[in-house]
């Protein structure tokens, strides 16, 4: 056990990466971080997503002591921050707002003083880290010759150096062109998949949180609103269950469904007809077996999937909706 | 911290400034060009017309020179410029939260800028003053040359001026957290504010807390270029070795100790 209470078996042993409880982060009369309560499971890609100003940038400063938290309680890897902050950033690599470097300096001799600073042992990672992102030719270039992406990329072979558990990359992708996009993509995925590693990253983009990540927090005005695997929160938690039916005539088959106890609602859209269900998923099956009894030709019947941006763009909505004063409302 | 990452801390950060090429540049010019110009038209001067110039080298000319680097002027510009950019270089290119997310203490962040920014600065003095006794003996002609103490003491003089004045650069643009700002505070102050309280006389003792003047009671040489107060120089005033000690004490301490509080509380 070490003196501040906390060693290393019982770190790893914690099944969490990042933890908080209550944190609170205050500016001044403005409150940024607002009794955020965050669990980020080991070894998955986890995004944190919101609008500008929603205080992502802020939880990530926060973390890595940056900057002070007001209340609440953080654990990083299992360690408690900040009373261990050092042993719990050991194995910690973060790319906090854009990567900023030393431009008089190459992109080797960059990594070199973070290396320093890390230990001895961490130099031998330099090679493989530039190899990983694909820089070993250009490492000998000094950054102000770099390109947004490449000192995008730079940035994440700098983070490797901790030989990382955990990554935290805010807006990662800014600046990078789509092709960019696509290859950072497949590198965060082959990290937790291929290496075990956790990935925590801020995002305004919910399509990119939404194909790279396992799971994700949807955070506006210093407030999660919801959290959970990205599959539950785009169906906002199993709470409605919608099918697209292709039938070969709409109007009976509407008429039979109206009259169904196994739908609470069906109308007609673009893509056939769409129906929500009163019971679980599974009754999408009675559903079809009643339409085809009826000697109805049933062609289609697809689960709606609601993506995270029609998720997020409607628990956001109702913030705004929640925060207009009464009298607006009347 | 182990000893070997206390090492490639100091290295890390000398490669931070040192790569500066605008600054070492600077640096060099600051600390080499007067002292070439100096002897070079000393040695013009004497062959032109050996009657009614010496040779330029041996010991007054040494004196000279050791004042060109030693005095107000030269080896504190060169100490400025450095310490400074020992101070800032990490916050200045925004890599200040990068170092910090390493879990690093911020405390052995800023301990490192300090040796670092005194290996660099007194290269530049030495460089300059092996220029000083190369001229002082290879043109000393039949004029005596310096002994080997002075040249000691000089040495000793030199690297404890330009040191003191580089380590408290170091803390005070760590605390200001702006290059320029910094620059323009410890110039104007070493320069301007420095002198001109020194010779105010009415303020008495209080004035031997001017770091000029502390430094200034270690060197071997007059740096007023004779007598005190009579030959147009700076003022240089008396103290006792133990007051000039403690003067020096207090100006490392309160500067590095206010940087390095700045760096341990600030939002990085």
């Amino acid at each position: 056990m070490s003196d501040t209470g906390i060693d290393s078996a019982d770190a790893e042993a914690s099944g969490l990466a990042i933890e908080t409880h209550g944190l609170t982060k205050r500016f001044g009369e403005r409150t940024a971080l607002d009794g955020i309560d965050l669990s980020v499971a080991r070894g998955s890609a986890f995004g944190f997503l919101g609008p500008n100003g929603a205080g992502k940038t802020t939880i990530i400063r926060t973390l890595l002591g940056l900057t002070g938290a007001n209340a609440g309680t953080m654990r990083i890897l299992g360690y408690p921050v900040p009373a261990q902050r050092a042993r719990a950033l050991e194995r910690v690599g973060a790319i906090v707002e854009e990567p900023r470097f030393h431009m008089h300096l190459t992109g080797r001799e960059n990594l070199r003083t973070i290396a320093a600073v890390r230990g001895v042992e961490v130099d031998a990672r330099i090679e493989p880290a530039l190899a990983r992102v694909g820089l070993s030719d250009r490492a000998d270039q000094k950054v102000k010759s770099y390109s947004m992406g490449m000192r995008q990329r730079l940035g994440v072979a700098r983070c490797l150096l901790a030989d990382p558990l955990l990554l935290i990359l805010d807006e990662p992708t800014n600046g990078l062109d789509p092709g960019g996009i696509q290859e950072f993509r497949e590198m965060i995925r082959s990290m937790v998949e291929q290496e075990g590693r956790t990935v925590f990253i801020s995002s305004h983009l919910l399509d990119e949180v939404e194909k790279t990540c396992d799971a994700a927090a949807i955070v506006d005005r210093g407030k999660i609103i919801m959290q959970g695997a990205i599959s539950d929160l785009a169906d906002g938690g199993a709470a409605k269950h919608e099918v697209i039916v292709g039938v070969d005539d709409p109007e009976r088959a509407l008429a039979i469904l109206g009259a169904s106890s196994l739908v609470a609602q069906a109308r007609r859209s673009d893509e056939g007809l769409r129906v929500v269900l009163s019971g679980e998923p599974r009754t999408a099956a009675q559903v079809n077996a009643e339409l085809v009894t009826a000697g109805l030709g049933v062609s289609r019947l697809e689960p709606v999937r609601q993506s995270l941006e029609q998720r997020f763009l409607e628990v956001t909505a109702r913030l705004d909706a929640d925060l207009v004063p009464e009298e607006v409302k009347a | 911290m182990s000893a070997a990452i206390a090492i490639r801390m100091v290295g890390a950060d000398l490669l931070k400034i040192r790569k500066k090429y605008g600054t070492l540049i600077w640096s060099l010019v600051l600390a080499v060009l007067p002292v070439v110009i100096f002897f070079v038209v000393n040695a013009v001067e004497h062959s032109s017309s050996p009657g009614s110039h010496e040779p330029a080298g041996g010991t007054e000319h040494f004196i000279t020179g050791l004042r060109l680097l030693g005095g107000l002027f030269f080896g504190p510009l060169v100490a400025i410029l450095i310490g400074v950019e020992a101070g800032t270089s990490d916050l200045g290119a925004g890599v200040f939260r990068d170092m910090v997310v390493t879990g690093r203490s911020r405390l052995a962040l800023f301990a490192s800028r300090v040796p670092a920014a005194l290996l660099l600065c007194w290269s530049v003095i030495l460089a300059s003053y092996a220029l000083v006794l190369v001229g002082t003996y290879a043109l000393a002609g039949g004029l005596a040359t310096p002994s080997a103490s002075l040249v000691l003491n000089g040495l000793g003089y030199l690297l404890l001026s330009t040191g003191v004045l580089c380590a408290v650069a170091v803390g005070f643009s760590s605390l200001v957290g702006s290059k320029p700002a910094a620059i323009i505070a410890l110039i104007a102050w070493q320069l301007v504010a420095g002198a001109l309280i020194a010779s105010i006389s009415s303020l008495g003792s209080a004035r031997d807390g001017i770091l000029y003047q502390a430094i200034s009671h270690f060197s071997p040489v007059n740096l007023n270029g004779g007598g005190h107060h009579d030959h147009g120089g700076p003022t240089i005033l008396t103290m006792s070795g133990a007051t000039a000690f403690l003067v020096l004490l207090a100006w490392l301490v309160v500067f590095l100790g206010l940087g390095s509080w700045r760096t341990r509380t600030m939002d990085a």
